[in-house]
């Protein structure tokens, strides 16, 4: 241990301990001082840690708390960047904390969630063990540029770690063409053909064309957007076949899923403990990376069953007639949350909150790719749809356009009075905020009900 | 009364909610009891755009330029250099717009030709034009000031054959230097902003199915419509620009 890195520990360390006494989170902040002092920090302390790197536009945070869960089942002793700081500075920050002053880590495993444009810098100082790749869709444009951007992004970020095995999502072919160029080991999931009804081609989707030779793919079946069978006719690049394979999604609940999984050759019955189909992928993807690290297959699969996500995704809360926070930043994402409600059976309010902050993408030209006109065909069950946030004006319009009546749109700006609204109904109450009105919101919703701050 | 609207590339042409124009298009005519039937013409498909009252293209990504071009010089660039010339109302936006015009230059000089049907051309440049921006149309693209978001890092020039669609109040435009944004000639509108463009702009929106309205039919009225939650977006994109 360098006197660099020691000082560079302990500035962060203060730093943090200044910014919990004033109340803030400290999650980025004392790392990127850190980093300042030693740049090579994270090497430094991640060369005795076995870490997991969970990256992708969709899904990283749920599939990290799925792998958690695994680690806590399995008894491992580990630590997550759990506060959604998934740059190198918050992720440098975690590890400081999980660090003894001169340095040496007090744990074992670390979960370690990394933003896909931060890969690049994360992966060469991280060099984890296994490296999940969720998938790719496009994502705030104006921020990571093209998806296919982003995919070049990644594979640089992984040529920095060779040893990593990687966990890519077989069914995504912008995800899966990792394999074909990287010499790193690879794992597949996926969901097999027949497992879901299969979709009509999408009339967007974020891979058309082969990321080869360019000609259009052709398609077995789609379980949805690009994600599915596909197959270049023309120089042969297709989908492949996935080690851990979910074969039948035996039945999708309000509340979860049931699946058959084939695992290596073996059938296995998966409960997953969180709605919607993306989180069959999610929970796929989690099974594998945990099962690659080392923890017990029954134990990893039963960490699914059980465990809670929380932090927005899919987040239960005590209000009203019970509602859920489930956060949306792309057309993808929203799209797996609009088929979710199709799915609810009883009258429900729905509250869209759009903000157009750095966080979120300052563009909001993507909620018009999101399928909205699906809420048309739930008018008999819509209570109530409110729009919120900063760019409230925009969902408004957007959902005009949707085909709901501008009279039905109900538009309040101010968490305070519309968590006083939303405290008085009976109904479920199903709330879709981007990332930074999740956090306004999420917090207003725990003073009124209780839950977690977010670095909890 | 009926307009045929055909949305080019809607599979590759499609990166910023271009989609919502085309759904403000047409329901901006069913609220009007006026006929709206849309035709997407992806790649592969055959070129005659004859039959067609408007024609919407959208912006793309990179990834798929080369497979766009192989196709447009199949046989589409023709075609649409005709419709254009023959008055057939455009709206091309950002990638699309760019297409319309005679070239683009990467930033390292290599040249791609693009269709040539409208005298403008676009240059790369390293700094990326983005962000909410607005600009007031032109007296014969009805005057008003539209709202956007614009993310370009080509740098668009007009010759002397086209006027610009408008002048920038705040943002970038066409190249960040000589405040115009956008392109007119004849019935063609080419801007890069998208967001989309059109919903929040319905006054803009009414302007182009006038013109596609008027040259089918002659003469043609718009019934006014309740725009207060269209034109509140509007305002408060606006108000923010300051």
């Amino acid at each position: 241990m360098t006197f660099r890195a020691v000082l560079a520990i302990l500035l962060c360390k203060a730093l943090r301990l200044f910014s919990r006494l004033v109340h803030r989170g400290g999650t980025a902040m004392p790392g990127r001082y850190a980093l300042r002092v030693c740049p090579d920090l994270l090497a430094i302390l991640a060369r005795d840690v076995r870490s997991v790197a969970i990256t992708g536009t969709n899904g990283k945070t749920t599939s990290s708390r799925m792998i958690e869960e695994a680690f806590a089942e399995q008894g491992l002793s580990y630590f997550a960047n759990r506060s959604g700081a998934n740059l190198i500075s918050g992720i440098t920050t975690e590890f400081v904390m999980n660090c003894t002053p001169g340095g040496r880590m007090k744990k074992e495993y670390a979960v370690i969630e990394c933003d896909e444009a931060a890969a690049r810098t994360v992966f060469g100082q991280l060099k984890p063990r296994v490296i999940v790749v969720t998938n790719l869709f496009r994502d705030q444009l104006d921020r990571y540029g093209e998806v296919t951007h982003t995919l070049e992004n990644i594979r640089v970020a992984v040529q920095g770690a060779p040893g990593a095995l990687l966990c890519l999502n077989a069914d995504c072919s912008l995800t899966s063409s990792l394999a074909e160029d990287l010499p790193n080991r690879c794992v597949f999931f996926g969901i097999d053909k027949g497992a879901v009804p299969s979709r009509e081609k999408p009339e967007l989707s974020d891979a058309t064309h082969c990321i080869r030779c360019k000609t259009e793919y052709e398609y077995d079946y789609i379980s949805y957007g690009h994600l599915g069978g596909f197959r270049c006719p023309h120089c042969g690049y297709a989908r492949h076949e996935a080690d851990y394979a979910v074969t039948d999604v035996v039945e999708q609940r309000a509340d979860g899923s049931s699946l058959v999984m084939d695992i290596r050759g073996t059938k296995q019955l998966v409960e997953v403990n969180l709605p919607a189909l993306y989180n069959v992928y999610n929970a796929a993807g989690a099974l594998a990376a945990a099962v690659e690290m080392g923890v017990d297959l029954p134990v990893a699969i039963s960490a699914l069953g059980r465990f809670q996500c929380g932090f927005g995704r899919m987040e239960k809360f005590d209000l009203g007639g019970g509602a859920r926070i489930m956060l949306v930043k792309n057309p993808a994402g929203c799209n797996q949350v609009l088929e979710f409600l199709q799915n609810i059976k009883e009258k429900f309010i729905l509250v869209v909150c759009l903000n157009d902050r750095p966080a979120d993408g300052t563009d909001v030209s993507w909620i018009w790719d999101a399928d909205f006109e699906a809420l048309a065909g739930m008018t008999g069950r819509l209570e109530q749809v409110i729009v919120s946030g900063d760019r409230a004006g925009d969902m408004r319009v957007r959902i005009k356009y949707a085909g709901i009546s501008d009279a039905f749109i109900q538009e309040e700006r101010d968490y305070e009075a519309l968590v006083d609204k939303l405290e008085k109904t009976d109904k479920p109450i199903f709330i879709m905020p981007t990332y930074t009105a999740m956090l306004d919101l999420r917090q207003v919703v725990i003073r009124h009900c209780g839950g977690a701050e977010f670095w909890e | 009364m009926e307009l045929k609207i055909c949305h080019m590339y809607p599979d590759v042409l499609n990166l910023y909610g271009d989609g919502g124009n085309i759904r403000c298009l047409t329901r901006r005519l069913q609220w009007r009891g006026i006929g709206a039937e849309v035709t997407r013409m992806p790649i592969g498909s055959p070129a005659s755009l004859s039959g067609y009252d408007l024609v919407f293209i959208g912006g793309g990504q990179d990834f798929e330029q080369q497979v766009l071009l192989e196709d447009l010089h199949r046989g589409k660039d023709r075609e649409i250099r005709a419709a254009v010339e023959d008055g057939l109302p455009f709206l091309t936006i950002c990638g699309g717009y760019q297409m319309l015009g005679s070239y683009y230059e990467t930033y390292d000089g290599q040249r791609c030709d693009f269709i040539g049907a409208l005298d403008l051309y676009t240059v790369g440049s390293k700094v990326r034009m983005i962000g909410n921006y607005s600009f007031r149309c032109g007296e014969e693209s009805g005057g008003s000031v539209v709202v956007g978001f614009e993310n370009h890092s080509g740098k668009t020039w007009l010759g002397s054959g086209v006027q610009p669609l408008g002048k920038v109040l705040s943002g970038y435009g066409n190249n960040g230097e000589d405040g115009s944004e956008g392109a007119r000639y004849k019935n063609v509108f080419g801007t890069y902003s998208h967001g989309p463009l059109l919903p929040k702009n319905p006054a803009f929106c009414d302007h182009i199915l006038l013109t596609a309205l008027e040259r089918k039919y002659g003469t043609a009225e718009l019934a006014p419509l309740d725009d207060t939650a269209e034109r509140a977006a509007h305002d408060e994109v606006l108000a923010r620009l300051g």
